[in-house]
């Protein structure tokens, strides 16, 4: 995680926490008590209820948020851990009247029904693409596996995660770079 | 990006994948979910909960959580009693007892999870924080876990005015059944089980209740599949009012002729003896159990006539309900009350523990089917007992008894039985309320399919020969003034096209492969099967279904419908459908423009506002949405059209038949360049009409009802599921799943695909993946979902769907695709496995240590 | 569901940590947190104190050996070890058991070490640590000390780290020349925690097996090796043979449980069949060659 405040905090019980973040670009400063998950911090202090509670314990995948682009679950993290974070919402995508790519391709491949679940899918997409632009159908049913949908039988979404792929290779190169690892080494046999 | 602006005019939106108008707010993160308002001084409300299956509270004390800072109140079972109106029974079958229960337990508690108290606070955290602080006392009582324990007279009773755990116990028969039986060459008999499932839509259940703090106005937002069915059941319950103050309001205040009471009276004066044909019986029967029903209806009644000030109910988007929605919760109840108590607005989202717990859970049925049948494969005749454990306390409106009768009817299925008896009890049980399941019959469509693989398999036939034996086809309906009925009472026609089902998915199965797969299976280690599983459901059904499963509740079914124009031009549509992910706004938005020649995007649709919407109590459910909800829709913008040619021929000074709508400009045949747009119709219109018209929005405003009648029909499919079984670890694969579906003319194929792979991967969950476990002394095992298992995209395979589009002669084509996908899955899945194991499969939940005990590869512990 | 109260810390300093640590009776560590939300948010644990070390500076890096042993940071998520080129390389029964933790969401944010740290019996990690023969570092305010892994799994989410302590990394010995291994397992559906797992590794010497071990998740209250079969295995050559023995004496010496998912007699049926997966995973260069 990167850019972080990197001041020590201490907090007893039933305090509360300053925290700085960007939040789709935005500086966002709240004040919020520790035990607050960065899902509760982002829908209710933030506002951004985009952001979907399923389960609150991980299992669903509804609450997906990226944290420096990476997908994460915002109920398995406390606020205070994301303090110094870039985080993008599901309201952070679009530009404007512009759908990002991603969502341009799952509207067209008519993906979703209730749609609660959608942030959660469309986010874990956009990471996916991030890290592997060229991702094929069983990495993308693979990675999304990790996302819960009771509406659709999953086939839409992963249409239209299949289309997104085609759709960002055809336009200009999405932001983010693939993450580098700092050393290499030879592969040994498994 | 193009949006859904570049879908614009013309003719033909039905049967094109119009893309969703719904995903410009829902894509982008902006749709209002009810978890997503919370009003300025909003409190949260949390439960306390039990955590035993059956015990007496003995003492409950909340003084310390009433302390602690943040917390606004508390409320406890036996307060709650004094505050609000127990649940009544409302679809009352004659032989049913209903218990009455409140929003809280009070003196005992009858499942796990069971909330006895409610803690309003200044956040959630705190509330939950306050649960820890109180202390109840509980002696456990025995728990009744299962059917079998329900139905041994050792066994605790739950409801003292029950038959010990026997609410209901019902047997009817259609044709000569002794007579079939005592001819017939073969008895089969099997009982087949169906474990606890749950509902599991994304979004849990929740409420908000605000109360305006200046003018005591309650407004409800709800997650709820029925927005007035809600606003009804909240009058009711949460209002009680002594029989004078409740008849002098009644007689002076004008507030109860607005909404719900003039929506009721209207129905009651026209419906209203057929309304009491159904419910005397049962209702006298229930008092004849519980006397206490009466006062506690009087007090009811009396509450809601003289009720000053109905609350309004909104929703807006809904995550998803699969059934689990449109029951009337306990907890809106107790939310609702504390909320009008305090004068404060409270919120209440349900978590996905107590959704687990309580949200709703579903098809917990043991069928044993005997089916008498000659040695040619004819199947003569069919009995059924079934036993439906309901769990602790009824779901109201909808309990297991309406789905009993269901079940019932559509019982025989697709095939020429000459005589069919169904005995249908219900038990009470320490577990999650039973609740309607996409489907909510669906079982009677596992255990028949089933059944018919069981009987095929002794007598040496294929699973596909003894369907197409004796499935009705077009030779059965030669005569369309002169239709066949099912034995149980619909009637059949051109529209109940099942076998073409069956034979389309014959031929796209191809049975010639079946040997070389199984070879190839094989030499991989695996089992290899296939199953079939056909179907016809009522969607909407013929106009004589509803009086079949009941004589009289036909009569509730109207599906009322509204369209305006404002003065603007603006166009709305108004529906008493609630939406929750089945894209009304989108198919709604395509029948109007097709009707109206305008685009998609200049139909707004009104929903889920019961102040804006018409009254109606189903709301979304039953695969309604399509065939009455997009047929009324159709009815009135119909209508409409034809106003606004006669308008705009007096304003253009032609005759109306001359006149044409093209894209939204109304003109003479011939010559677009002089037309008019339909706001200068309105314009005109309002002109004309003078002040016989007061709404600016609705200067054209068509209002009517549609329920089916003369069209209506059937909804049919076949199914057929391949299955590869590992026979080291018993994981199955699904390489082939086909659904061969008939629902007449398609409005919108993406979403009807959308619906069908739905429903087909929830029947896939049911069968591999999902189960609510209570150990046998009641204890929740699946309160999680590390333990409730909902599918994911690595478990459901691509689904082929073809559709067949028979027509009918009505006016009306559109029949419902919503429940369909869950009905066929299940039973295709457990033939397909019953065939690649060659052992026969009794029950519906098969994980893969069941799969390697029933190949006899491992023992049972 | 909704997370009870709780003192929090974000030291910046290892030492600092150390002392907050030692500070409260009932003081939890918080790393990436994917294990202790959940249990946070079902309110089956309520800490005074969580110190979350997340901003503690040296312990966020994989490091590689002169001798080719790997060393993993406390604060490693397990997805930048899953894409690191040194644990594919010289850790590779590490890096085959990431695509089994979870999903990569949970990845992104959860560390490896703090997996191994949960002790959790249904966990990849603390099994692979065992087949690996990991050392756990473990630091308090009292020093430094190192601790084998069959050593520290000491029950169901209970390890050998005393409650001051912090375990600072992990380190994975050299993959040696002959070492073969595979991390195999079987979940209800993808990503849950496995029915039961495996992580194996043998090291074969000209043609034939000279040690094996074969550690097993989800059938105790920590990951088990089961010694007979492990010397089943040694002194023979790979084969089919070699694997079913092996496998049938792992299912005679097994005492899963049984939960709503599985029973314990599929329990030690699979675990058998899984055996005989890993080994010729493991060893299928082997039998090719």
């Amino acid at each position: 995680m990167s850019p972080q405040n990197e001041q020590g905090v201490r907090v007893v019980i039933g305090g509360t926490i300053d925290i700085e973040c960007t939040i789709n670009g935005e500086p966002v400063a709240v004040e919020t008590e520790v035990r607050r998950s960065l899902s509760d911090v982002i829908r209710h202090e933030v506002g951004l209820t985009g952001t979907h509670l399923g389960c609150e314990h991980g299992v669903c995948g509804a609450c997906t948020v990226l944290i420096d682009g990476k997908a994460v679950r915002s109920c398995l993290m406390l606020a205070a851990q994301a303090d110094g974070a870039d985080i993008t919402t599901i309201e952070g995508l679009a530009d404007g009247d512009e759908y990002h790519p991603v969502q341009q391709a799952m509207h067209d491949a008519m993906a979703f029904q209730c749609a609660f679940c959608s942030p959660g899918f469309i986010l874990t997409t956009v990471a996916l693409l991030d890290r592997k632009p060229d991702a094929t159908g069983d990495e993308i049913k693979q990675e999304l596996s990790g996302n819960l949908c009771r509406c659709t039988g999953y086939q839409s979404i992963l249409d239209g995660a299949a289309k997104a792929v085609e759709l960002m290779s055809e336009t200009a190169n999405p932001p983010g770079q693939p993450t580098a690892d700092q050393a290499s080494g030879e592969r040994s046999d498994v | 990006m193009t949006d859904q602006r570049t879908q614009t005019s013309g003719l033909g939106f039905v049967g094109q994948s119009v893309k969703r108008v719904e995903d410009a707010r829902l894509l982008r993160g902006q749709g209002t979910f009810v978890a997503d308002v919370i009003p300025s001084n909003c409190l949260h409300a949390a439960f306390l909960r039990s955590p035993f299956p059956h015990a007496r509270i003995a003492s409950i004390n909340a003084a310390v959580a009433r302390k602690l800072d943040g917390v606004v109140a508390v409320v406890t079972g036996a307060e709650l009693e004094q505050m609000t109106n127990p649940f009544l029974p409302f679809t009352q079958q004659a032989g049913l007892y209903t218990p009455l229960y409140y929003g809280l337990s009070a003196e005992r508690v009858r499942m796990v999870g069971d909330p006895v108290a409610i803690v309003v606070a200044a956040s959630r955290h705190i509330a939950e924080d306050a649960l820890e602080l109180i202390e109840v006392d509980y002696e456990e009582l025995g728990p009744v876990a299962s059917i079998s324990q329900a139905l041994n007279p050792s066994s605790a009773q739950l409801w003292d005015k029950a038959n010990h755990n026997l609410l209901y116990d019902h047997t009817d028969q259609f044709g000569d059944v002794d007579a079939v039986f005592a001819s017939a060459d073969h008895v089969f008999t099997e009982t087949f089980s169906c474990p606890r499932q749950s509902n599991q839509p994304m979004e849990t259940r929740g409420t908000l209740v605000e109360v305006d703090p200046v003018t005591g106005d309650v407004t409800v937002r709800s997650a709820t599949q029925s927005s007035h069915a809600l606003r009804w059941m909240l009058a009711a319950y949460t209002e009680r009012t002594s029989g004078l103050r409740s008849l002098k309001q009644f007689l002076t205040n004008s507030d109860r002729r607005s909404g719900f009471l003039a929506g009721a009276k209207a129905v009651f004066a026209e419906k209203g003896e057929a309304l009491q044909e159904s419910d005397n019986a049962g209702m006298i029967d229930q008092i004849k159990s519980d006397k206490s029903t009466v006062p506690n209806l009087m007090r009811t009644l009396a509450g809601v006539a003289g009720k000053e000030r109905y609350v309004k109910v909104v929703a807006d988007d809904i995550g998803g309900g699969f059934g689990a929605k449109g029951s009337v919760a306990r907890e809106d109840v107790a939310v609702a009350a504390v909320a009008m108590a305090l004068g404060r607005s409270v919120t209440w989202i349900e978590d996905r523990v107590e959704n687990l717990m309580d949200g709703g859970q579903a098809r917990e049925e043991d069928l044993t089917m005997t089916v008498a049948v000659d040695a040619d494969g004819t199947l003569r005749g069919l009995k059924v007992d079934l036993i439906i454990d309901q769990g602790a306390y009824p779901a109201t409106p909808v309990g297991a008894a309406l789905t009993a009768r269901i079940m019932q009817v559509m019982q025989p299925g697709s095939y020429r039985f000459e005589a069919f008896e169904q005995r249908s009890r219900i038990v009470a049980t320490t577990k999650g309320k039973y609740v309607a399941y996409r489907g909510p019959w669906a079982n009677e469509t596992w255990a028949r399919e089933r059944m018919l693989n069981v009987v095929a398999r002794n007598l040496g036939m294929s699973q596909t020969e003894i369907r197409r034996k004796n499935m009705y086809g077009d030779e059965d309906w030669p005569d369309p003034a002169n239709l066949p009925t099912m034995l149980t009472g619909p009637t059949l026609d051109v529209t109940m096209s099942v076998r073409k089902t069956l034979d389309r998915a014959i031929e796209l199965a191809d049975l010639g492969t079946f040997d070389a797969a199984k070879a190839d299976a094989e030499s991989r280690g695996k089992w290899f099967g296939v199953g079939f599983a056909s179907y016809h459901e009522a969607a909407p059904g013929p106009p004589n279904y509803f009086d079949s499963i009941n004589p009289g509740t036909g009569a509730l079914v109207d599906q009322p419908g509204r369209v305006t124009v404002g003065v603007d031009g603006k166009i709305r549509v108004f529906t008493s459908q609630m939406p929750h992910g089945q894209s009304h706004e989108t198919t709604y938005a395509q029948i109007a423009a097709d009707q109206l020649r305008v685009g998609i995007e200049d139909i707004e649709l009104v929903f889920g506002d019961t102040s804006r919407t018409p009254f109606e109590l189903l709301g979304t459910g039953g695969s309604r949405g399509g065939p009455v909800g997009g047929g009324v829709v159709r009815k009135v913008s119909r209508r409409l059209r034809q106003e606004l040619i006669d308008s705009a021929a007096d304003l253009l000074e032609a005759n109306p038949d001359d006149i044409t709508i093209e894209a939204g400009n109304v003109h003479v045949a011939g010559v677009p360049a002089k037309g008019v747009s339909f706001a200068d119709i309105a314009a005109h219109h309002m002109k004309a009409k003078g002040t016989a018209i007061v709404d600016r929005d609705a200067v054209f405003d068509v209002d009517d009802n549609y329920n089916g009648a003369g069209d209506g029909g059937w909804s049919v499919a076949t199914h057929v599921c391949w299955v590869e079984i590992d026979k080291d670890t018993g994981f199955v694969e699904i390489p082939r799943y086909l659904v061969v579906e008939d629902c007449g003319p398609v409005i919108n194929p993406a979403i009807v695909d959308g619906q069908v792979r739905g429903g087909v991967a929830q029947g896939i969950g049911a069968v591999l993946y999902e189960k609510v476990a209570y150990d046998e002394r009641g204890t929740h095992q699946s309160t999680t979902y590390l333990d409730y298992l909902v599918p994911t995209s690595m478990e459901i395979p691509t689904i082929e769907i073809e559709h067949l589009e028979t027509l009918s002669d009505g006016e009306n084509d559109f029949r419902g695709v919503g429940e369909g996908g869950m009905i066929g899955a299940p039973a295709a899945i457990t033939n397909a496995i019953e065939d690649a194991l060659d052992v026969t499969i009794t029950e519906q939940h098969l994980p893969p240590s069941r799969i390697l005990e029933l190949a006899g590869v491992v023992e049972p512990d | 569901m909704k997370n009870p109260k709780f003192g929090y810390a974000r030291p910046t300093t290892l030492d600092e940590a150390l002392d907050l640590l030692a500070s409260s009776e009932d003081a939890k560590l918080l790393a990436g947190g994917q294990s202790l939300l959940p249990v946070l948010a079902l309110r089956l644990g309520s800490p005074d104190l969580v110190v979350d070390i997340g901003r503690v500076p040296g312990l966020d890096e994989i490091t590689l050996a002169a001798d080719g042993s790997v060393a993993i940071g406390a604060l490693v998520r397990h997805a930048e070890v899953e894409d690191s080129h040194t644990v594919a390389g010289y850790a590779p029964l590490v890096a085959a058991a990431m695509p089994w933790i979870g999903h990569r969401a949970i990845r992104n944010q959860g560390t490896t070490v703090g997996s191994i740290a949960h002790g959790d019996p249904a966990a990849e990690m603390p099994a692979v640590c065992l087949s690996t023969s990991a050392v756990m570092t473990a630091v308090s305010a009292r020093g430094e000390r190192s601790i084998p892994a069959a050593d520290f799994f000491d029950g169901f989410l209970t390890t050998a780290l005393e409650p001051d302590e912090i375990l600072t990394k992990v380190t994975f010995p050299p993959w040696r020349t002959g070492d073969r291994g595979a991390v195999v397992e079987q979940a209800r559906r993808h990503g849950d925690y496995a029915l039961v797992g495996l992580s194996a590794r043998v090291h074969v010497t000209d043609g034939v097996i000279d040690e094996a071990v074969l550690a097993f998740l989800s059938v105790a209250s920590t990951p088990v090796r089961v010694a007979a079969a492990e010397e089943s295995l040694i002194g023979s050559a790979p084969s089919t043979d070699a694997y079913a023995l092996a496998a049938e004496v792992v299912s005679n010496n097994l005492t899963p449980g049984a939960d709503v998912h599985a029973t314990a007699n599929y329990r030690k049926h699979l675990a058998g069949v899984l055996t005989k997966r890993a080994l010729e995973q493991a060893l299928m260069s082997e039998v090719a060659a």
